[in-house]
């Protein structure tokens, strides 16, 4: 058992349905525990996973809370909030003339968010309902313009007006200002900050600006990242305050820091409710991204395949990439927040021939978990990817998510032979193994479609396969792909809570900016020393001093005229003449790598079109333990035998070894074709193929 | 040629790497075009979406379009038909090979469409075309507006190879972009489409290694024939019949510097699983560039189908296969050369608006209800004042010929079920957007003091059309700025309302303002410029160009307003919820007097309340109006006998209000509120329905800026029974025809099949 001073850090993932725990002692043992997620009380769940926690580690939880020197947390407070529509009553208060922008949406916002086949149905799709609505939308006279020179001066009378309007009349809790070009000139911005603690001394008010939320240009996206600010605001704050107090009162002594979707985590006082978005898919890149620096990998697709969905994100050169104007519910907002994409492939993923055409359709709708697929029997009456799994054997009708659900094979064939195989001519099996192809196809062409829009090529990656079902498929996607190594991690199910636990404070500012190249490099260095400064503060905040921050440094460059940039990392921290000839050379290269050699066109100019900046304290990472004990005879894992169709050039049933993951060794090997069973997922293993079992119990599949 | 083939082939492809092929060529395009988007310097490609990435096989015919702008996905495979007729024995197609092509009397809407096309070479063979355009306003020749022949709009070339053998030209490279004002903006948007192409050509070559060139053949075949199944088995599962749309443009008459009409006549006929368009009737050319060449028509006619009818049918040209269409040749939508057609898209947007209209109606008596949409295509609804195509020298010095493309956030129509989405966009750009007024700013001397909702500009009804929008803003920056400039037109261009509702709201006429740098001034005391203001001369006089120039001078300190249109309305207005328009009217979307005069709704005071009680006592009185003012145009409101009130029942519904029912003898077009009997069922019901004329003139709050006449009328037609409003159809009398528009004639032979 742990000594009375074995320190812990502690990482908690609130999900949808489970709320998980990782614990870390600093030399880099790790636990881990669950609960169920309690959504009328996000902080109880969290409360009870500790319990459990502790009842793994042999301590009582007031010992684990007050040894904890870390304690991180990411939860879906935020995100389900907007999903539900559960935030509180918000006025807008904007440059006056431009009242409607969170309604126009920019026009784009009538598609933001929807998938393609959905966009296609124009005369069918609709805007989301604004999260203000236009009655609380007030605007007052002020201008600043985009070089951030101030045309007409704040009226403040309106500003005035317009907060007692929104507070006594509308009755709002929180408010959001956002006015025009105040990317380049917070100065109205700040001035209503001073003007609301003289209309709301009590505080009462949830406030949240744009421009202090993001310095890019974009007024659309940049009131909607202030809007949802304020709409989650109370909630989030609400939430934060009670679970720290719930955590004090159980012991804890040191901060509490809170996962933000740009991958660091900040203190309670210093996070913005916004950034609290995509928090759990920020946790499982970080764990990603650690994971990679340990086994040496620089560029990494991360593939999660669940019921409905399948999400795929990179970390090239070591480092995750942020999307540019995030879309979250549909909203386009302006926060640095990790690109993942999504598309409608997962095992509730329904297959169907079309009528007419006889076409083999495989997505996007989805059964998902209710009725959920045929072999459920639960009423589901559709063929879905599930179906085509079971029926192929890749998963054990007995052994589905370690045995915690029965699946009806028969029922399963017989659905498929009627409503495909029959259809299409073929026999069942054929059917279900067209449907795995299909879908394992989709899934490639979205991941390459990701990989060479960063200029890279899928071969020069691995790939890390989480999901329930995201295992059973790699091996299929990967091949399409021609990427030759899958890593299927042992603790993928907590691997969020596992990102969060090793989660540095980060502390990122985006901004847009015109410098033409040859550009001064005093003006360059002076802006980058001032946002460092800024920063420099943030993190003296986080309880950082300024010799243990490191800074990253970005450039979106791109030639004069265009609006989209190329983002380059920086290699120096200030610049000269020459360096910024160099910068140019890269910028020209990086642009012929990604749209093809004489794609560049040097005569239309080219500028710097904005600046980020991340700010990194680096916390303790957990000193994952090597196993050496060796037992390389991996036969005695094996449970049992089962006929397994194999598609590719194989194309028919082999009888195949099914192999229980628990009963492997560090360095065992296992040569395909085999099935190697985990409680959470299964994975095929194809002829030709090989898995090895790394030092960190980690599976590896090197692809035929 | 191929078909026999065709039918062969497609009949042996493996279904799973049909469906691996179908969508990995998807993603080459989608990729294709995202990368147009990222690399263009065209703010309308990268914000507003209007570009392409599209395949076709080795005779130019498409296997598939991406999202995009639709409209140049029907245009590139008339462009490579052609170049292989040209320039197959001289210079002939070679591997590494791109030429860029403009000529709309070939392919594409006009000089601005500029498409780069490949051909793709595999083991030696050239075995498929690929193509990618975009939107590139700036071509040399005149601004925009003031052309009359085609010479006058910039170059326009056939076909020129600016990559040979993988070589770039950077002769033909600068021969194009210096004959531009901007050479850097056309040459990135050329090097864009160059980009675009080589990333999906590589690829597309991946997928022919994946798939061997024979299967790569057969399933383009495949997605040809299959697209063609769909389309027929879509048009088989709807009611056969003729439906008929007639809508209007204006554009300059040169001679007398005034406002001239044009009507765009589309008659649609389907019959079994065929489609015909006839566009007979349709106006003359004009003598501005206020013309469509015919393949910009054919392009305008695909992409209306595609997003209505169609959606769901795989983008290939099998879908048009069934779709047959005549257009007479001199008229607007078949310009003989060498016409000018700067403005074809416009032109075009009303031609949408015309097949929109009959598809609604056909798909409405089908009961697909999702895909019925009272839709304007975007753009303007009264033309007149200064327009977006901006011309001049930038802040910084540049000489530029560009567009402010607010046009793209026009409202949606009304459904069978709710409102028209406000700002949803455009019918052509499944995924159009609007840019940033932020970004706008940062390359156009502009500076804008209001970008809002329009109330009562869209169309009114049960379910109102979905807002437009307006702009005001101020020429700040530049000393050389000007518009294309249109004289006032006093008729609505294009949309429709359907089923009673309105095809558009309140006239929004453009205004100029010559309001001086001191407005500026007048802003930091306090003042904001408004609509009404500008109106009523509060911001300086209100600025008419003598002689109705092509284009205006826009003087630094010009205050400008502009509008973009709203959709149109379905149903009958007074039936709208009363609570809705209470709503509407809290957030500045509706007048007092709109909800009064058309919603028939009586608020309290404050107008916080609907007094329940008044609103049907008025929307009583307004119904007793249609009574009284409402007269037949066949003289009586039935063409039946009397005594056949009872026994019918429904055959087809196939208007929000009316039927065609049977009494196991007969059929008749009937109202599904009060049972009233129109007439047969293959007579028009609007001879027999309460009919009344309305001028635009009595209808509009507005005078037009011009103190010109409006030159059009609404008809209107209620049920003589029940007095509710059937539709408003818009006529222009001096164009003639019949005003009495016969807009729905359902067969009955099939119906009757069918029934029986």
């Amino acid at each position: 058992m742990e000594s009375d001073t074995q320190q812990f850090i502690v990482g908690v993932d609130t999900g949808g349905t489970f709320t998980d725990v990782v614990v870390m002692s600093p030399s880099g043992e790790v636990w881990n525990a669950k609960a169920s997620t309690t959504p009328d009380d996000f902080s109880r769940g969290v409360m009870d996973a500790l319990l459990e926690a502790a009842r793994v580690l042999g301590v009582e939880r007031s010992q684990l809370l007050a040894r904890t020197i870390l304690f991180k947390h990411g939860s879906t407070v935020a995100t389900n909030a907007l999903i539900t529509r559960s935030g509180v009553k918000v006025g807008f208060i904007t440059t006056k003339g431009f009242e409607d922008t969170t309604e126009i949406m920019r026009a784009i916002g009538r598609v933001d968010g929807l998938s393609d086949e959905q966009i296609r149905h124009v005369t069918w799709v609709t805007k989301p309902e604004p999260l203000v609505s236009r009655e609380r939308v007030i605007g007052v006279r002020e201008r600043i313009d985009y070089l951030g020179e101030t045309v007409i001066p704040l009226n403040r009378q309106d500003v005035m007006a317009a907060i007692q309007r929104l507070v006594q009349e509308e009755k709002v809790e929180a408010i959001a200002v956002s006015f025009l070009h105040a990317w380049a000139n917070s100065a109205h911005e700040d001035e209503v900050r001073r003007l609301a603690l003289e209309a709301d001394p009590s505080g009462k008010i949830y406030w949240s600006f744009g421009s202090a939320l993001s310095q890019v240009a974009g007024e659309y996206a940049r009131a909607n990242t202030a809007i949802l600010n304020s709409f989650l605001g109370p909630t989030v704050k609400r939430y934060l305050a009670d679970l720290d107090r719930r955590l004090r009162e159980g012991g804890l002594e040191s901060p509490l820091l809170i996962m933000q979707g740009n991958g660091g985590v900040a203190h309670i006082e210093h996070t913005t409710p916004v950034a609290n978005l995509q928090s759990g898919p920020a946790g499982g890149m970080i764990a990603s991204a650690y994971a990679a620096g340990l086994l040496g990998h620089p560029n990494v697709i991360t593939t999660d395949m669940g019921g409905t969905s399948f999400d795929a994100g990179l970390i090239t050169e070591g480092y995750w990439r942020y999307a540019e104007e995030p879309i979250v519910e549909r909203f386009r907002i302006l926060q640095p927040i990790i690109d993942i994409k999504s598309i409608g492939a997962g095992g509730g993923t329904i297959a169907r021939v079309e009528a007419g055409t006889g076409r083999l359709l495989v997505g996007p709708e989805s059964a998902g978990a209710s009725p959920g697929p045929v072999c459920y029997d639960s009423g589901g009456e559709e063929i879905t990817v599930t179906d085509a799994d079971l029926i192929l054997g890749i998963i054990d009708p007995n052994y589905f998510l370690g045995g915690r659900k029965t699946l009806n094979k028969d029922k399963a064939l017989r659905c498929m032979e009627e409503k495909i195989g029959r259809r299409l001519g073929m026999d069942s099996v054929e059917a279900a193994a067209g449907i795995y192809d299909i879908i394992n196809s989709k899934m490639s062409d979205l991941i390459r479609q990701q990989v060479v829009r960063t200029g890279y090529l899928p071969e020069e990656f691995v790939i890390y396969a989480f999901g329930g079902a995201g295992p059973v498929h790699a091996g299929g996607f990967s091949a399409e792909l021609g990427i030759k190594k899958i890593y299927i991690f042992p603790t993928s199910p907590v691997f969020s809570a596992f990102g969060i636990a090793g989660a540095d404070v980060i502390h990122t500012r985006v901004m847009s900016c015109q410098y033409i190249l040859p550009a001064d490099p005093e003006a360059l260095n002076q802006r980058l020393g001032s946002i460092e400064d800024e920063l420099r503060e943030a993190m003296k905040g986080e309880g950082f001093p300024p010799e243990h921050v490191a800074f990253r440094r970005f450039f979106s460059m791109r030639y004069r005229r265009q609006t989209a940039g190329v983002e380059i990392p920086l290699a120096w921290d200030r610049f000269s003449h020459d360096r910024l000839a160099k910068l140019q050379e890269m910028f020209e290269g990086k642009y012929e790598e990604l749209y093809g050699v004489g794609a560049g066109y040097t005569k239309a100019g080219i500028e710097i079109s904005a600046i980020r900046v991340d700010a990194v304290g680096g916390v303790a990472k957990p000193q994952l333990k090597t196993q050496d004990q060796r037992s390389t005879d991996s036969s005695k894992a094996i449970k049992g035998k089962r006929e397994i169709y194999f598609t590719g050039t194989v194309r028919k049933f082999i009888d195949t070894p099914v192999y229980d993951y628990a009963r492997l060794g560090a360095n065992s090997e296992i040569a395909g074709p085999a099935i190697i069973e985990l409680p959470f997922t299964t994975t095929s293993v194809q002829p030709g193929s090989r898995v090895i079992i790394d030092e960190y119990l980690n599976l590896v599949m090197e692809v035929l | 040629m191929t078909k026999e083939k065709t039918t062969e082939t497609a009949a042996v492809i493996d279904p799973v790497r049909y469906e691996m092929f179908l969508h990995r060529l998807w993603a080459i395009g989608e990729e294709g075009r995202m990368t147009l988007q990222r690399v263009t310097a065209s703010p309308i490609v990268s914000q507003g979406g209007e570009c392409m990435s599209s395949f076709y096989d080795s005779e130019g015919i498409m296997v598939l379009a991406c999202s995009g702008h639709l409209r140049f996905a029907a245009a590139t495979s008339d462009a490579i038909k052609n170049l292989i007729r040209w320039f197959s024995q001289s210079p002939g197609f070679y591997d590494g090979d791109q030429l860029f092509f403009n000529d709309p009397y070939v392919a594409g809407s006009h000089t601005y469409d500029m498409m780069i096309v490949k051909p793709i070479f595999y083991s030696g063979e050239l075995i498929a075309w690929m193509a990618t355009s975009t939107h590139t306003a700036d071509t040399g020749g005149m601004l925009r507006g003031g052309a009359y022949e085609i010479y006058h709009e910039g170059i326009c070339i056939p076909g020129l190879k600016v990559m040979e053998r993988g070589e770039f030209r950077e002769d033909v490279f600068k021969t194009l972009t210096e004959q531009c004002r901007d050479p850097q903006y056309v040459g990135l948007d050329l090097k864009a489409m160059i980009a675009g192409n080589n990333v999906c050509a590589k690829r597309y070559q991946g997928l022919v290694d994946k798939f061997g060139q024979e299967f790569v053949q057969s399933a383009g075949e495949r997605m040809i024939l299959d697209s063609e199944t769909k389309a027929r088995a879509k048009l088989r599962s709807l009611p056969d019949g003729t439906w008929v749309a007639r809508e209007y443009v204006t554009t300059l008459d040169r001679k007398n510097r005034k406002a001239v009409a044009q009507q765009l006549v589309c008659k649609m006929t389907k019959q079994g699983d065929e489609l015909k368009f006839d566009l007979s009737g349709t106006s003359s050319q004009t003598d501005t560039d206020h013309n469509s060449t015919l393949p910009s028509t054919t392009a305008h006619i695909a992409l209306a189908l595609t997003n209505t009818l169609f959606w769901d049918v795989p983008w290939s040209d099998g879908k048009m296969r069934p779709v047959k269409i005549n257009v007479p040749e001199g008229s607007i939508l078949n310009c003989r050369y060498p016409a000018a057609c700067g403005a074809a898209p416009r032109v075009g947007n009303v031609l949408v608006s015309t097949v929109c209209e009959c598809v609604s109606k056909i798909l409405y008596a089908s009961g697909r209800f999702d895909d019925v949409n009272a839709s304007t295509t975007g753009n303007l609804a009264y033309v007149g004042g200064p327009g977006y195509f901006y011309g001049g020298h930038t802040r910084e010095g540049v000489p530029v010929a560009q567009g402010i493309y607010d046009i793209h956030g026009a409202g949606m129509g009304a459904t069978p079920h709710r409102d028209g989405v406000n700002t949803g966009g455009h019918m052509n750009i499944p995924s159009a957007g609007i840019s940033d007024i932020e970004r706008i700013e940062m390359q156009y001397p502009f500076l804008y003091f209001a970008r809002a909702h329009d109330g009562d500009g869209s169309g009114f009804g049960r379910y109102r059309g979905g807002l437009g929008s307006y702009r005001i803003y101020f020429i700040s920056g530049s000393q050389d700025c000007s518009a294309d400039y249109k004289p006032y037109g006093g008729i609505a261009q294009g949309g429709f309302g359907l089923f009673g509702g309105y095809p558009t709201g309140k006239s929004t006429p453009r205004y100029f303002v010559l309001a001086g740098l001191k407005l500026l001034d007048r802003m930091r005391q306090g003042e904001y410029p408004d609509r009404q203001g500008m109106r009523d001369g509060k911001w300086g006089t209100v600025h008419q160009p003598q002689g109705v120039p092509e284009r205006a001078s826009l003087p630094e300190g010009s205050l400008l307003i502009d509008y973009v249109a709203g959709g149109g309305g379905l149903g009958d207005s007074l039936e709208r919820d009363p609570e809705l328009v209470l709503r509407d009217y809290g957030r500045g979307w509706v007048s007092r007097e709109t909800v009064e005069k058309m919603y028939g709704v009586v608020f309290d005071r404050e107008g916080k309340a609907v007094d329940a009680g008044s609103t049907e006592q008025e929307r009583k009185r307004i119904r007793e109006v249609r009574y009284t003012k409402g007269k037949p145009y066949s003289g009586k409101t039935t063409s039946l006998e009397e005594g056949t009130a009872n026994g019918w029942r429904s055959v087809i519904r196939f208007h929000a209000v009316l039927e065609i029912a049977t009494n196991g003898r007969t059929h008749s077009i009937r109202c599904t509120r009060c049972g009233h009997l129109f007439c047969g069922a293959e007579e028009n019901y609007k001879l027999y329905a309460l009919h009344q004329v309305v001028d635009l003139n009595d209808f509009m709050p507005d005078p037009l800026p011009s103190g010109e006449p409006y030159i059009g009328e609404y008809h209107e037609y209620y049920c003589p029974g029940c007095a509710t409003h059937l539709q408003v159809d818009l006529y222009c009398p001096m164009l003639g025809g019949d005003p009495i528009l016969w807009d729905t004639r359902i067969h009955l032979d099939r119906l009757a099949a069918g029934n029986s």
